[in-house]
């Protein structure tokens, strides 16, 4: 119980004298998720499309050894960004380009820093993603391709019609999965000195040593992030799928003012009515188009 | 070539690997002709349309369509499809969409007319097929029959100059079939050009202008409904019918 005291009077003091900078952790953190994520689907996206081109021996052979060509760069692409740590790809651009360039090209100050880190987590976000958005292309069921061809789609108009609305639909939960996992994994961007919410944390307890009331701040940040996130992709994901009714729509025009105009009868001012209402063909017509309601309209009227 | 034929069809084969399914198919196919393709399962049907479509890529042989082959290397294939409708066994209209714009996004994305054009144009087939009140709705929401009649919609809107039907009935209920042979039957009196691969042994002997008998990947026998089902020339054909009266 003593522990638990001074738990909460150490979480009491680290807030009140750090709330900023751990909100400024907390803001970049969401910054460089969200843009990276976005920024990842993007190319997720772009090498979806690219990977599905279709390729038939009809074809000229320029455009057959250009799209293998593709294939296998994206291959290799995907290949190595999954296949290596993220901390480590950020040391590797960070200090590889400006190494290779003689400074030429360098990530210089915060905006630097900035730059450095979208795109890592970017190309990082992008690799995972294009595979997810391969594997929602060829869920979708190829009948759909078929259909659209057939009304003289081209490959493109297929993909941004057809198929990418309902693989997109599919992979929500995996843009998702790699929100979150942006969301948490940004913390090893501090290796190139970007501030996020750990980093806030590392600088923090530098100063007085309260690594554990400190953690327990970031634990329930990070996971206030992760749950909000979680909430709002399921929300959208309800959202997409749109509402399981449609409307009939009445097929002819008197029919649908027909219905408007019976709903004064049905009204208590229905006596009222009737006395003010002089005009009898009115009413001529308004039974007319009741009876048409009940035993349908007679052939050749119209 | 100064002739009425939409399609000539010349020495058309197409092999799945070592498998030959269309060996040598001639035929041609005029303005306003019906013509109904029957034969067994695995006869090569369906496998001709599809290629008729350029949905298959033809082994070897011509397709031409008014003269112009399509068979070949360099054919603007979205092009052509444009004007050669196509309705599927399986319907495949888009998941993503409602009826109305299934029948729209073709018109708009393809032919590049504008929105409100495409609409009218649109409900005016929806409504011959009786759909219109369904227009909101989504594919998954609709019976099948409701689904195939709004695939024929779709191809109509496109203003295609010949409809290829694949089994359009295959995949429906018993009471479904009706409504949908009821639209291509209206279709076929107005003058529609349609290849029909069908089971419809009925639909094939009174609406089609010829029938056109397939059998391990050729055309065994064709000529008019009456002449194939009530004196069929090949044993083959006598064979088949006779089968199908016995079901």
């Amino acid at each position: 119980m003593d522990k638990l005291t001074k738990l909460i009077t150490d979480i009491d003091k680290l807030w009140g004298a750090y709330s900023t900078a751990y909100f400024t952790g907390i803001r970049n953190t969401l910054i460089l998720a969200v843009a990276a994520t976005l920024a990842g689907c993007l190319i997720g996206l772009l090498c979806g499309v690219l990977n599905t081109i279709p390729c038939s021996k009809q074809d000229h052979p320029a455009k057959r050894f250009f799209l293998k060509l593709l294939r296998a760069l994206i291959r290799i692409y995907v290949e190595v960004f999954r296949g290596t740590p993220m901390v480590l790809q950020a040391v590797f651009i960070f200090y590889g380009l400006p190494y290779f360039t003689d400074g030429a090209v360098a990530f210089k100050g915060m905006s630097g820093i900035w730059t450095a880190s979208l795109l890592v987590v970017s190309i990082n976000t992008g690799a995972y993603m294009a595979e997810s958005v391969r594997g929602g292309i060829i869920s979708i069921d190829p009948g759909q391709t078929e259909g659209a061809k057939a009304i003289g789609m081209t490959h493109v108009q297929t993909m941004v019609n057809v198929i990418m609305p309902q693989a997109l639909r599919n992979i929500i939960p995996q843009i998702g999965n790699n929100f979150i996992i942006n969301v948490k994994d940004t913390s090893v961007m501090f290796v190139i000195g970007f501030v996020e919410l750990f980093a806030t944390h590392r600088n923090i307890v530098g100063v007085n040593l309260l690594y554990f009331p400190s953690a327990v701040i970031e634990m329930v940040a990070y996971l206030t992030l992760t749950l909000l996130a979680s909430f709002g992709l399921r929300w959208l994901e309800r959202r997409l799928d749109g509402d399981d009714n449609y409307e009939l729509v009445s097929e002819d025009s008197l029919a649908m003012s027909a219905g408007t105009y019976s709903h004064p009868n049905r009204s208590p001012f229905e006596e009222q009515s009737r006395e003010y209402n002089k005009n009898s063909l009115d009413d001529e017509a308004r039974e007319r188009i009741r009876q048409e309601l009940k035993y349908g309209t007679p052939k050749g009227d119209r | 070539m100064e002739n009425n034929n939409i399609f000539e069809i010349r020495h058309l084969s197409k092999a799945f690997g070592s498998h030959q399914v269309l060996r040598d198919i001639d035929f041609s196919v005029e303005k306003g002709d019906v013509i109904s393709i029957i034969g067994a399962s695995g006869s090569g049907k369906s496998t001709l349309l599809r290629c008729i479509n350029l949905l298959e890529t033809p082994s070897s042989g011509e397709i031409l369509f008014h003269g112009q082959n399509m068979a070949g290397k360099g054919v603007n294939a979205p092009a052509y499809r444009a004007k050669v409708g196509m309705v599927f066994q399986s319907f495949n209209l888009f998941n993503n969409m409602t009826v109305l714009e299934n029948c729209m996004v073709g018109q708009i994305k393809v032919m590049k007319k504008d929105r409100e054009t495409a609409r009218l144009h649109a409900l005016e087939y929806l409504e011959k097929v009786g759909m219109s009140p369904y227009i909101n709705a989504r594919p998954r929401q609709i019976s099948g029959g409701q689904k195939q009649r709004v695939a024929i919609a779709r191809a109509l809107a496109m203003d295609p100059e010949v409809l290829l039907f694949d089994e359009p009935t295959s995949a429906l209920d018993p009471e479904m079939v009706g409504e949908v042979l009821g639209v291509m039957r209206s279709l076929a009196r107005e003058g529609m050009t349609m290849l029909v691969v069908t089971h419809e042994m009925a639909f094939a002997r009174d609406v089609s202008s010829r029938v056109v008998y397939m059998n391990q990947g050729v055309i065994c026998e064709q000529g008019s409904p009456a002449q194939v089902f009530g004196n069929p020339q090949q044993p083959e054909t006598r064979e088949f019918l006779a089968r199908f009266i016995d079901n």
